[in-house]
C-alpha cells in the first residue's frame, strides 16, 4: 500500500541479528499505523515480561503521513511494557527522528534484547549498524546530541536517553534536539535497560504516495488555513501570531482563569503568581521557537534560563516544575525544565514526585524535606532522583510506590493513576476531565482527551451521559485517528484545520477512504487491546484502576474563585459505569467478547491474566 | 465610579488579540444584550463565552455588576 515504506526494522541488541520484516496487509488496514502498530505488536510479542529485562521490546512506530509536506506529520509513537505501571505504555514525540525513520525505509523500528555495553543504533536506508556508545554513557542528552551531530551530521534524526534512562529512573523519558520529549510512561528506562544509549537515522528514500498531486494540494491549502491566509476572516490570522507568540504557554492564563491550573500538589486549582509564570511573562524572556520538521506552528517556546542557558518551554513543563512546586520564578522553572530535558526525565512526572516530597517534608514524613517553592532544593533532589539516593530514592519509582514507601494516607495525594503522575490540571470542579484521567490507556494523561475546555463551555459540573459520551468520542479522535496517523493535534484544536482533512490526507497518501465509523471503530479497537493488555499484564484488575486520587473527592478547593468544589465519588462512580456500558465493557472495565469480536478482535477475547 | 457599578470584561488567549485589549470595564445605564455592547468578529464555535462564571451567549443581558469572560478554546500541552 501508498503512504507506507511496507518494512518493519527490527535489532536484536543481545544478538547483534537485524531483520526486516514486510507489514501485512491486514494490519495496515486494522492498525493504520503508529499506536496500532504498536499495540498489535505488544501484544503478540511482549507478555509476562519484567519491563526493564531484556526480554521487553521497545517499538518505534510512524504512520503513513509521517514526513509528508503535511502540517505537523513530524511525530511518532514509542511504546513498551512500561516500567512506571507494569502497563501499556506509549509516548508521542515530534522530532526530525521521525521523518528519518521512515525516510530510512521503515515505517517502525523494534528494538529487543539487551546490548553487552553501551551503544546506539545507527540507520541510514539500508545500512544498520549497532556502535559503541561508551564515550557518551553518562553525558546528558544536550551534549550527546552535539556529539552525535558533529559525527553523522546535522541532517539526522537522533533519539537519546540521559543519565535517568540509563539508571533507569522508572519516569526517564527519550529526548531528542535538546528538549522534544517522549516523556511520558518510562521510555527513557527501557532503552536504559537495553544499555541503548541513542538511535541515530538518517534517510532520504521517497515516500510512495497514491496520489502525489493531490497530496500537495492538500498539504498547501491546509498550511494557508493554519496561517489564517485561506481563512474565514483576518482574525484568524490574529490567532496564528497569538500562537507563535505563546503556544500552550497560553493555557496557564486559561487554567488560572477556570480554577484548573493546578498548584502546591494539586491541593489547589489557582496559583496566586500565576501571572508570573504566564504566556506574557514567557513571551518577555522568549528568544526562539523550536519543534517538528514540516511544522508552521512550532510549539517549543525557547527561553534563557536563571543560568543563561537555552531552555524549551511549554504548558506542562512549567505548570508541573513551577505551580505545582510553589515556584513563582519563570527563569528558574526553565533551568529546572533543562534539567529534565537534559538528564532525561519526563517533565510531569518529575514535578509530581516533586511536589509529593515538598508535601511528605511538610505533613513530616521524611526528614531532611523540601520546602514548597525550594528552587535550590529542587536542583538538589533532581539529581538525587537521578543517582536513586536520599529522598529522591523514595520517588525514583514514581509517586504510587513512594506513597508505598512512606504509607499513612500519602496514597490519597500522591497525583496519579494507574501508577502514572497526572498532567497539568487539577479536577477539583472537571468531572469529565477526571474521567478522561481515569481512564486514560497510558495512566494519568490528557493526551487522549482533553475534556477541560468542553466541559467548561458547556456543563461543568455535570456527570451525564452526554458528557461520557463527548469523552469516548474524544478518545476515538484523539487517541485513535491522531495516534494511528501520528500527526499533532494542535492544527485542529487550536486553529482552523477540521479533522475531516486528517482523512482527506490519509486517502491522498494510501488510497485508504475511512468514514467517521471506521475512525471510532479503530480507536475502539485501540482502546479494548490496549485495556487487554493491561489486564493481562498486571494480572489483577477491578475499576479502582480507573479512578483518579482520592485528593479531588475528599478535600476541597480552599482558594480561587472554586473555593468549596470537589468531586463527587459517588457520581464519578456511576459516570465510570457509564463508560463502560458506552464501551461495550464489563462492570470491571473489561472489554465483552461480543466486543472484541465486533471490532476483528476474536482472537484476543480470552485475556489470560499474568501473575 | 464603584467597580460593582460597572461590567467587567475579561478577554483571554487570542481573544485579547482580536479586542485589542485583555480586560475592560463598562457602566451601564440600564442592563444590555451582550451583542449589543460588544462588537466581537471571531468565529463563535471556537470560544466560550462566561457571565459570572456561569454559560452565556452574545444573547445574555449584562448587568453593571456582572463578570463577563470570553475565552478562545484551547488543548493544553
Amino acid at each position: 500500500m501508498q503512504g507506507y515504506m511496507n518494512k518493519i526494522l527490527r535489532i536484536n541488541l543481545s544478538s547483534g541479528k537485524i531483520s526486516k520484516e514486510e507489514i501485512s496487509h491486514e494490519m495496515k488496514i486494522k492498525y493504520i499505523g503508529g499506536r496500532g502498530f504498536a499495540i498489535r505488536t505488544l501484544w503478540e510479542e511482549v507478555q509476562g515480561v519484567d519491563p526493564l529485562k531484556e526480554d521487553n521490546k521497545i517499538v518505534f512506530s510512524t504512520g503513513p503521513l509521517t514526513g509528508l509536506p503535511l502540517p505537523s506529520s513530524g511525530k511518532m509513537v514509542i511504546a513498551s511494557k512500561s516500567p512506571l505501571t507494569g502497563g501499556y505504555g506509549d509516548s508521542s514525540i515530534g522530532t526530525k527522528a521521525s521523518m528519518h525513520l521512515k525516510k530510512t525505509g521503515y515505517d517502525m523500528l523494534i528494538v529487543e534484547g539487551k546490548a553487552k555495553f553501551p551503544s546506539y543504533i545507527f540507520v541510514e536506508n539500508d545500512e544498520v549498524k549497532i556502535c559503541d556508545a561508551k564515550d557518551l554513557w553518562g553525558k546528558g542528552t544536550f551534549e550527546a546530541q552535539d556529539f552525535l551531530e558533529a559525527k553523522h551530521g546535522q541532517n539526522t534524526g537522533i533519539l537519546l536517553i540521559g543519565p535517568a534512562g540509563e539508571r533507569m529512573v522508572r519516569f526517564a523519558s527519550i529526548i531528542s534536539q535538546k528538549g522534544r520529549a517522549a516523556g511520558r510512561t518510562g521510555m527513557g528506562a527501557v532503552m536504559g535497560s537495553k544499555n541503548l544509549k541513542g538511535i541515530v537515522m538518517k534517510g532520504n528514500n521517497e515516500i510512495p504516495l497514491f496520489d502525489a498531486e493531490k497530496l500537495k494540494a492538500l498539504g498547501k491549502g491546509s498550511y494557508g488555513l493554519i496561517r489564517g491566509s485561506e481563512g474565514i476572516t483576518n482574525k484568524d490570522q490574529q490567532n496564528y501570531d497569538f500562537w507563535l507568540r505563546q503556544g500552550t504557554m497560553a493555557t496557564v492564563e486559561w487554567g488560572q482563569e477556570n480554577g484548573c491550573l493546578p498548584a502546591y500538589n494539586y491541593r489547589e486549582g489557582t496559583f496566586k503568581f500565576a501571572k508570573q509564570l504566564d504566556g506574557y511573562a514567557m513571551e518577555k524572556i522568549k528568544i526562539d521557537r523550536k519543534g517538528c520538521p514540516l511544522c508552521i506552528m512550532q510549539c517549543g517556546n525557547i527561553v534563557k534560563d536563571a543560568e543563561g542557558k537555552d531552555s524549551e518551554l511549554d504548558y506542562e513543563n512549567v505548570v508541573m516544575l513551577g505551580s505545582v512546586l510553589g515556584l513563582k520564578d519563570l527563569k528558574q522553572i526553565s533551568t529546572l525544565v533543562r534539567f529534565a530535558d537534559d538528564y532525561g526525565l519526563d517533565a510531569i512526572s518529575l514535578g509530581s514526585c516533586l511536589g509529593f516530597l515538598m508535601e511528605a517534608s511538610e505533613k513530616g514524613l521524611i526528614s531532611d524535606g523540601i520546602a514548597w517553592g525550594d528552587y535550590e532544593g529542587c536542583k538538589r533532589v533532581i539529581k538525587d532522583i537521578i543517582n536513586n539516593r536520599g529522598n529522591g530514592a523514595i520517588v525514583f519509582e514514581g509517586t504510587l510506590k513512594a506513597a508505598q514507601l512512606i504509607g499513612g494516607n500519602s496514597k490519597d495525594w500522591a497525583m496519579q493513576v494507574k501508577g502514572m503522575e497526572i498532567s497539568a490540571y487539577d479536577c477539583h470542579g472537571l468531572p469529565g476531565m477526571a474521567l478522561a484521567f481515569g481512564t486514560s490507556p497510558v495512566g494519568g494523561h490528557h493526551r487522549d482527551a482533553w475534556m477541560a475546555a468542553y466541559e467548561i463551555g458547556k456543563d461543568r459540573f455535570s456527570y451525564g451521559r452526554e458528557k461520557v459520551e463527548k469523552l469516548i468520542e474524544m478518545q476515538r479522535w484523539r487517541g485513535g485517528m491522531f495516534e494511528a496517523l501520528t500527526v499533532c493535534r494542535f492544527p485542529w484544536v487550536e486553529l482552523n484545520l477540521v479533522l475531516t482533512k486528517y482523512l482527506e490526507f490519509l486517502e491522498a497518501a494510501t488510497g485508504l477512504a475511512l468514514s467517521d465509523k471506521d475512525i471510532f471503530d479503530l480507536g475502539d479497537r485501540f482502546y479494548a487491546l490496549m485495556r487487554a493488555y493491561w489486564v493481562r499484564e498486571k494480572g489483577i484488575w477491578d475499576r479502582e484502576m480507573d479512578v483518579p486520587p482520592a485528593r479531588w473527592f475528599n478535600e476541597p478547593l480552599k482558594e480561587g474563585n472554586l473555593k468549596g468544589i470537589k468531586l463527587d465519588k459517588g457520581k464519578y462512580v456511576e459516570m465510570l459505569s457509564m463508560y463502560y456500558e458506552l464501551r461495550g465493557w464489563d462492570a470491571n472495565g473489561i472489554p465483552k467478547k461480543e466486543t472484541f469480536q465486533r471490532l476483528g478482535l476474536g482472537d484476543v477475547v480470552e485475556v489470560k491474566r499474568n501473575g | 465610579m464603584k467597580l460593582s457599578e460597572m461590567a467587567e470584561f475579561k478577554f483571554i488567549g487570542y481573544i485579547a488579540e482580536i479586542m485589542g485589549k485583555r480586560s475592560l470595564s463598562i457602566a451601564m445605564e440600564n442592563p444590555t444584550k451582550l451583542e449589543n455592547l460588544l462588537r466581537f468578529e471571531g468565529k463563535k464555535d471556537r470560544f466560550v463565552l462566561l457571565i459570572n462564571k456561569e454559560i452565556g451567549n452574545f444573547d445574555s443581558v449584562i448587568n453593571n455588576e456582572d463578570e463577563v469572560t470570553i475565552m478562545s478554546i484551547i488543548s493544553g500541552g
